[in-house]
């Protein structure tokens, strides 16, 4: 199935992707989407949209996500199991599609006690993989509860992944679920253990996995070691390489040593076979995200095959598949 | 399952004493031994049995990305992530590949019901013998 998702249409022709990533703002503000699109418009592919990360109350992704369109960026809605159930989330679904939003990420969703309502309850009325599941049957005309849906949506639709985490072979048949639930895209976790990171696509590949979905590989730029160290030492399932504490610890401008690693990191992951794109995560840095795809070689983006006005696509208007899934060359710079 | 099962199952929920009995008799079972938490739609035998709605977040379909390196809970940090534990069990006891299982999402009207008597009924899936998943099992893509 072709979905209407600029995301998707450069996938699918062989180019490398390039994905950010912004917070909604903390209070009535649209304004604040509509500035921070700047920075994300024409220098990125698509743009996430995080709903409540880390369980902070903050806009809903559904309406920034329809802000980040006014903003001329093309938004990846995320969307989370703790805060709706299963009505909630098809409603939201068919409002966001309708508005024109053509990507979701589906998420299982940070646990309350990490953020700023530490006693709201838990709704988890489905797991993420069940999600994409629901997502996929509404693609397909249906329902959750099987009942037949009249104009049904036509999501571009993602799933996380962690390579970092344990148990290692339960993120390969996690991932594997994922797929077979109806994933179109995979986003991973920031990669600052680049060992791990390979063994985990070595084993995807093994899977044949990487021919099946596209994997973003996810980079984060950071300021000060201070961050690292707390992501090391505070972020469960995350994995940081000493070799990047010791480096921003002895650098004069750990900003510009931060964007460096970044860069690096970026640069490294495009040669990494089975990689479609990156997905840049500048927690609240989102100005930096500009400077970091530009530096990485990845500018000027391949332009968007409709620019204005998403919603009004035809399967007639589509373009025929270009070219299979992954059939864009790559070095292969992880056998060694 | 069988017509036999169905009769019994039926005939159990007709008659809400003799009902009671028989959640009271599993929970017997089902609380000391795998900490059941009462979903009423049992996944144990493909979890080598151990329940995995005692995640936090319940997911029924494999961990989720907060897994300590010491196999530990991201919620609770002193626990082990269930789904670390399902790992072990599984490896230890061959039942790796139930875990590929896709798992429907959880009906709640079952909640606090008999999982024995509602697979009998045949109202949700049976348990699964043996070490490997059947091929209709496997089968869970989605055709786009």
């Amino acid at each position: 199935m072709t979905t209407e998702s600029n995301l998707e249409s450069l996938l699918r022709e062989g180019h490398f992707v390039v994905c950010g990533e912004m917070s909604p703002p903390q209070g009535a503000d649209k304004d604040a989407i509509l500035r921070k699109s700047d920075y994300f418009r024409n220098t990125v592919d698509a743009v996430n949209l995080t709903d409540n990360q880390t369980a902070i109350a903050r806009m809903s992704s559904v309406m920034s996500s329809v802000f980040a369109l006014e903003g001329g960026v093309e938004p990846i809605m995320q969307m989370t199991c703790r805060d709706r159930n299963r009505l909630a989330q098809q409603s939201d679904i068919l409002g966001a599609y309708s508005a024109g939003v053509r990507n979701i990420l589906c998420l299982t969703g940070d646990y309350m006690s990490f953020g700023n309502h530490p006693g709201a309850k838990g709704v988890f009325d489905l797991d993420s993989v069940q999600l994409i599941r629901m997502v996929s049957d509404m693609n397909a005309g249906r329902f959750q509860c099987g009942e037949e849906m009249k104009a049904p949506p036509r999501m571009f639709i993602g799933g996380a992944a962690n390579p970092f985490a344990e148990p290692f072979a339960m993120r390969i048949m996690r991932l594997g679920k994922k797929i077979a639930a109806g994933a179109h895209f995979i986003q991973t976790q920031p990669v600052f253990d680049f060992p791990r990171f390979e063994r985990w696509i070595k084993a995807v590949r093994d899977e044949g996995y990487d021919e099946q979905v596209y994997i973003l590989a996810g980079v984060m730029p950071v300021k000060s070691a201070k961050a690292l160290i707390y992501m090391k030492e505070s972020v469960p399932g995350m994995s940081v390489a000493d070799e990047y504490i010791k480096r921003m610890e002895s650098a004069t401008d750990p900003k510009e040593e931060g964007m460096a690693i970044c860069v690096e990191t970026m640069k490294r992951l495009r040669e990494v076979e089975g990689i479609k794109g990156i997905h840049i995560m500048p927690v609240m840095w989102e100005s930096i995200t500009p400077r970091l795809v530009e530096e990485a070689g990845l500018l000027p983006r391949p332009k968007p095959r409709m620019q204005d006005n998403l919603t009004s696509i035809s399967d007639a208007e589509l373009p025929p598949e270009v070219k299979k899934a992954g059939a864009a060359p790559k070095a292969s710079g992880v056998e060694a | 399952m069988s017509k036999l099962t169905e009769g019994v199952a039926g005939f159990c929920e007709k008659h809400s004493t003799l009902y009671k009995c028989v959640l009271l008799a599993e929970n017997a079972v089902k609380k000391p031994v795998f900490r059941c938490q009462n979903c009423g739609q049992c996944v144990l035998s493909y979890n080598a049995f151990t329940c995995c709605m005692r995640c936090p977040k319940q997911i029924r379909n494999g961990p989720c990305g907060g897994t300590r390196p010491d196999g530990h809970c991201e919620v609770y940090p002193e626990r082990h992530c269930i789904w670390w534990l399902i790992n072990e069990r599984a490896k230890k006891l061959g039942r790796q590949q139930k875990l590929k299982k896709y798992h429907i999402p959880v009906d709640r009207r079952f909640e606090d019901t008999s999982a024995w008597l509602n697979m009998m009924a045949g109202k949700i899936e049976g348990w699964s013998w043996g070490k490997d998943l059947k091929e209709e099992e496997k089968e869970t893509t989605v055709k786009h």
